[in-house]
């Protein structure tokens, strides 16, 4: 057994530009679901059940079958009657993906915030909408930080899961590398070194956003 | 839709699917022994066991299961770790789950008030009969809901193990999509397995809940 790390070091700039894709990524996703999220657990809580059963099945769907099957779905599924580029698929298909835990956990704590709030809004003159934008979701939204921390965690790892489909982030950018060199034990280290320093950002950051939003919780 | 053609594929999905839960049960009985494992190096009172588990656990949950798998597997014989495909999966989806697990299990065991275990020992209990006897059974409700969630995290990763090429769910489902050319069809029917698998580790999750609390809710409802 020995190591050489000399590739991993001439491959660096594809590497790079592979960790720079996963940012994106990360970053466009992470609003995506987000503000989707909030968007579709208003929609579902505050509408009548012709709207909010199929939303509650999507949801449903979503969280009890695995994301590698739905990005084949949406890729090659879809594929039969249009053809969508891969990123798109990646950045939609983790998207919806998580769109759908964190509608979850909006729902809940949408629910967690008391009907006296509303009523006293409603009171004061706030329309319905306004009560809902003013009043309800930021409450909700404060409540919900520490899960939905936790899947933005969870959803910076799985966009490894995006290389299947093609997606030039950062595993799929050091494949060819890969292959050339054949030395995929040093690379896949020197990823998973890279992944985990994104976490430890990632959780600094939740940790930091945690305890700024702690008193109003 | 073309129903006669899912009726045709879904004998060759269901043998795929025993693949998905052949992987997925090993993984998760071997999950739970690394995961008692680590949770026992915590435990004890030596600092560098200590560090060895919370740093295990940090790299685990810190890096991809993805990531973690490919390096096991391509990366693996650069070290002299050569294993076929199955065992490979089962392996790394113990070891990632495992961590996780020791999380679950350490959180259920924390949540048994501290004056239960100074009590039990001050009453003559030795620590594994209080761990056994008196800690174990308030925690064993908490820890099989979220050892529960953990499993159903472990069935639906499984399907990344297709990477790898197992022959299970997911990888059947895109070889006849290759033979066939009708995704639509063979990923609804796919999906549709994964949920049934899913539902039915929930459903075996809720009766171990049941039986596991039956006199710790019992107590409640008297007191």
């Amino acid at each position: 057994m020995e190591l050489d790390f000399s590739p991993v070091i001439a491959y660096a700039p594809t590497l790079l530009s592979g960790v720079g894709v996963t940012s994106l990524i990360a970053l466009v996703v992470a609003l995506f679901s987000v503000l989707g999220g909030l968007l579709v657990a208003v929609i579902s809580v505050y509408t009548n059940k012709v709207v909010s059963w199929p939303i509650r099945f999507l949801i449903w769907l979503f969280m009890t079958t695995p994301l590698l099957l739905q990005l084949y779905f949406l890729y090659f599924g879809l594929g039969e009657w249009i053809l969508i580029p891969a990123l798109m698929v990646g950045v939609l298909g983790l998207g919806f993906h998580y769109m759908a835990y964190n509608a979850d956990i909006f729902i809940a704590t949408i629910r967690s915030v008391s009907a006296g709030q509303y009523e006293a809004s409603r009171s004061l003159g706030f329309g319905h909408l306004r009560t809902l934008f003013y009043i309800i979701v930021p409450q909700a939204f404060i409540r919900s930080v520490p899960q939905i921390g936790n899947n933005l965690i969870l959803m910076v790892k799985d966009t490894s899961v995006l290389s299947a489909i093609g997606v030039a982030e950062l595993v799929y950018a050091s494949q060819y590398a890969i292959s050339v060199s054949f030395r995929p034990f040093e690379f896949f280290i020197v990823i998973a070194i890279v992944y985990y320093l994104l976490n430890l950002i990632m959780e600094f950051g939740q940790a930091r956003f945690e305890r700024m939003t702690a008193d109003r919780r | 839709m073309d129903v006669n053609l899912m009726v045709e594929v879904t004998p060759l999905l269901i043998k795929a699917a025993w693949i998905t839960i052949d992987i997925s049960i090993r993984a998760i009985i071997l999950g739970f022994g690394v995961a008692c494992v680590l949770v026992f190096l915590r435990s004890l009172q030596i600092k560098p066991l200590q560090w060895f588990s919370r740093g295990y656990v940090s790299v685990i949950r810190g890096t991809p299961y993805f990531v973690q798998l490919l390096l096991v597997f391509y990366g693996g014989p650069t070290i002299g770790l050569t294993m076929d495909p199955f065992t490979c999966g089962v392996m790394v989806g113990a070891f990632n789950i495992g961590a996780y697990m020791s999380e679950a299990i350490r959180g259920a065991l924390e949540s048994v008030e501290s004056g239960q275990n100074e009590a039990s020992r001050s009453l003559g209990f030795g620590r594994l009969q209080t761990l056994t006897y008196v800690v174990l059974p308030q925690a064993a409700g908490l820890m099989i809901r979220s050892v529960g969630v953990l499993a159903i995290v472990l069935v639906k990763n499984s399907s990344l193990v297709s990477i790898i090429s197992v022959v299970e769910l997911t990888y059947q489902a895109q070889r006849l999509i290759g033979s066939t050319y009708k995704p639509f069809e063979i990923f609804t029917l796919t999906a549709v397995m994964y949920i049934c698998i899913v539902y039915a580790v929930m459903g075996i999750v809720e009766l171990a809940y049941r039986r596991a609390t039956r006199y710790t809710t019992l107590v409640k409802r008297v007191q």
